[in-house]
């Protein structure tokens, strides 16, 4: 089985995020680069499925030259191969110029079953997912929280407030993957040092036949107009218990969607 | 000279770190209140190839060195989880069988070593040798083809969670008829071989224990490697043991100032962040230096180890487990310091980690043998002793 995972770096969570003053897209230098932390699931699932049904997994990214050292990452976790688009024309792409340059990218590696995380933790925007499958004209499954492979059939547990649905399709197909899914193994130190000789291919716009002029900031379809800093924390609400106190904690956490 | 590491020596560090952020100061403290080892971990390290990055490929190794074995027991201190088996298992005794045991030890031990489902520990300390291991009165007696051990050893960690202690004992030199040490690896169900506890006033998971080897009867095979050369292969475990000991000690000292630089930049005492004040932030950024320092000089004695410069590479081991370990007692002096009262509660978990940084300072070598050494090797300075 031909298994492609989308991997996504992205400033590090946990550290301060801020977009540049110049042309509103992510400042990349102002954070720390990481793998996608739902990406790292994506893998692990591609991984458990080629254990289980053979074939190979290859990791496809697009972004900054930086990102080389999430793929490293991916291929030390066992990926066999990958494929870097990697092009200054391509910045500031939105959610559907990279879904059209990803489905070039699919369309000429060829695959039984792309999987990619339901978001990535900076836009995340979500649709990558549907994007990709309309513009592929394949099924796709999302939010799977578990994928089961029986010949070109496949079925996932699709996550849901009360529980999870059964969603059903053919391959090839798409499926995005929520954290439940799995526990992301670590690169090992076998894997590690084998990733140094697995081939990264690294393509141009122009390598995948697509014009310059239609990807990138000017391109997309959708603008960053405004961007304000995440408000400082506000104080608490005080609740004074006037022997109902229970109650009113009770609503709180119910007004908050908690209970 | 190169001070970027490798692509696969940052990846090593990367991965290592995810694994230790699972375990954590909280894994390792409970470990220890409970009475019990940090076996998940130890295990889970080994399945990915962590334990035995410094031994040889052929025989399950990772085919790295003491630099990326240092890397390993610095990111897992770092995050508060540091296994002190990785400084006697791979460090010393898998050094030690690599470069000096016969096929049939390396066959024997290396695989296992290496993976971590088995432990050797080390036993030189002696109750009346320790800095002193001139004094050592282990004493192995050639027996047609066996060899017959006695002796008593202290201090030895982790004897419980071991399958073997690699023992340092003497034998009679055949010509001159004086004592030399001789290093012989002695199962722990061995007849005539017992050990207890120690009751050690330090918070960690692994235990010391008080050995007695009442006439250790062991096959010629147990001797490793040559018994002429033996101190030149004690050596040749040494440094990898001060590496090791010095990154264990960097490690903590990360730990610690990490600690206490989010605190210091979120406690508000008057109207600013108490790491405002210069009266805090400065000696923060002292035990920051000095870490680094002591970071490099443990880099630089793993970079000449791995090179093949034993002797150079002494000198600077010596250095590095100095220099960490001034550093970790300072960190986690200036860390709870910074604290205040919360410095001192189990949440924060600073004090518990004060006594274990202090030992950093007399085993497995102490400060003054150390100042001794330099003294005398590096300065050319007479000796006292
Ligand atoms: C937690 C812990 C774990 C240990 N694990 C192991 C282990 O796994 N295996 C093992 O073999 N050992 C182990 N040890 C033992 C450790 O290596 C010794 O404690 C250490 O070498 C010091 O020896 P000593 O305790 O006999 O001190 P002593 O040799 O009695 O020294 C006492 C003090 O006198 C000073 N001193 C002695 N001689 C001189 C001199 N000439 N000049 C100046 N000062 C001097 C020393 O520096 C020290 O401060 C461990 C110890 C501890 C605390």
């Amino acid at each position: 089985m031909n298994i492609v995972v989308l991997m996504k770096q992205v400033p590090d969570t946990w550290s301060e995020r801020t977009l540049r003053a110049a042309d509103n897209t992510l400042d990349r230098d102002a954070a720390d680069a990481v793998m996608n932390e739902l990406d790292e699931y994506a893998i692990e699932e591609g991984l458990r499925l080629t254990e289980a049904h053979g074939g190979e997994v290859t990791i496809v990214s697009m972004g900054p030259e930086k990102a080389t050292e999430s793929i490293r990452k991916a291929l030390s976790m066992g990926a066999d191969k990958a494929v870097h688009v990697s092009d200054e024309a391509l910045h500031g792409s939105d959610a559907l110029v990279t879904s059209a340059v990803l489905a070039k990218v699919l369309e000429r590696a060829g695959f039984d079953l792309v999987i990619l995380g339901s978001e990535s933790t900076d836009a995340r925007t979500g649709v990558l997912a549907a994007m990709l499958a309309e513009r592929l004209g394949v099924p796709q499954l999302t939010f799977a929280s578990k994928v089961d492979i029986d010949g070109s059939a496949i079925a996932i547990h699709r996550l849901a407030d009360y529980g999870y649905d059964t969603v059903e399709g053919t391959l090839p197909a798409v499926v995005s993957v929520v954290e439940k899914i799995n526990e992301p193994r670590y690169p090992s130190f076998k894997g590690i040092m084998a990733a140094k000789k697995k081939p990264v291919e690294t393509l141009t716009v122009a390598d995948l036949g697509i014009d310059p002029a239609q990807v990138g900031l000017a391109a997309s379809a959708t603008e960053v107009v405004e961007w304000a800093k995440r408000p400082p924390r506000a104080a608490g609400v005080v609740v004074t218990d006037d022997g109902d106190g229970g109650t009113k904690a009770a609503e709180f956490l119910a007004s908050r969607k908690f209970i | 000279m190169d001070f970027t590491e490798t692509d696969e020596q940052r990846a090593l560090r990367a991965a290592v770190a995810g694994l230790a952020r699972k375990y954590g100061y909280a894994y390792y403290t409970a470990k220890t209140r409970d009475g019990e080892r940090q076996t998940e971990l130890w295990q889970e390290a080994g399945k990915l190839g962590f334990i035995g990055v410094n031994l040889p490929e052929q025989y399950g190794g990772g085919g790295a060195g003491m630099y990326e074995l240092a890397i390993v027991l610095e990111e897992l201190a770092a995050a508060g989880c540091g296994l002190l088996m990785l400084v006697v298992s791979p460090a010393i005794c898998g050094t030690i069988i690599a470069r000096f045991g016969t096929a049939a030890q390396q066959q024997d031990w290396l695989p296992r070593l290496a993976s971590g489902s088995a432990i050797m520990a080390f036993g030189i300390t002696e109750p009346d040798a320790g800095s002193n291991s001139h004094k050592l009165t282990t004493v192995a007696e050639r027996d047609g083809d066996t060899w017959v051990l006695s002796g008593r050893k202290i201090y030895i960690s982790g004897v419980d969670e071991a399958d073997a202690v690699l023992i340092v004992g003497r034998t009679t030199d055949a010509r001159t008829g004086k004592l030399r040490p001789a290093l012989f690896a002695v199962p722990t169900d061995a007849a005539g071989f017992s050990y207890r506890p120690l009751d050690m006033d330090v918070a960690m998971p692994e235990k010391q224990f008080l050995l007695f080897l009442d006439q250790v009867r062991l096959p010629a095979g147990a001797l490793i490697g040559e018994q002429d050369a033996a101190l030149m292969q004690l050596f040749a475990g040494l440094n990898p043991e001060r590496i090791m000991a010095a990154a264990s000690a960097v490690g903590t000292a990360r730990f610690a100032l990490d600690r206490a630089v989010s605190y210091a930049r979120e406690r508000t005492v008057w109207s600013t962040p108490i790491g405002a004040h210069q009266g805090l932030a400065h000696p923060l950024a002292q035990v920051k230096i000095e870490l680094e320092l002591a970071r490099l000089m443990m880099q630089k004695a793993a970079t000449l180890y791995d090179g093949g410069d034993d002797l150079a590479a002494g000198e600077a081991a010596n250095m590095a487990k100095y220099a960490a370990a001034e550093a970790a007692v300072r960190a986690v002096d200036q860390a709870m310091q910074t604290l205040g009262g919360s410095g001192v509660t189990a949440e924060y978990g600073l004090a518990g980690l004060l006594a274990n940084v202090r030992v950093t300072r007399v085993a497995p070598v102490s400060r003054e043998m150390i100042l001794n050494y330099v003294a005398q090797h590096s300065l050319g300075l007479p000796r006292s002793y």
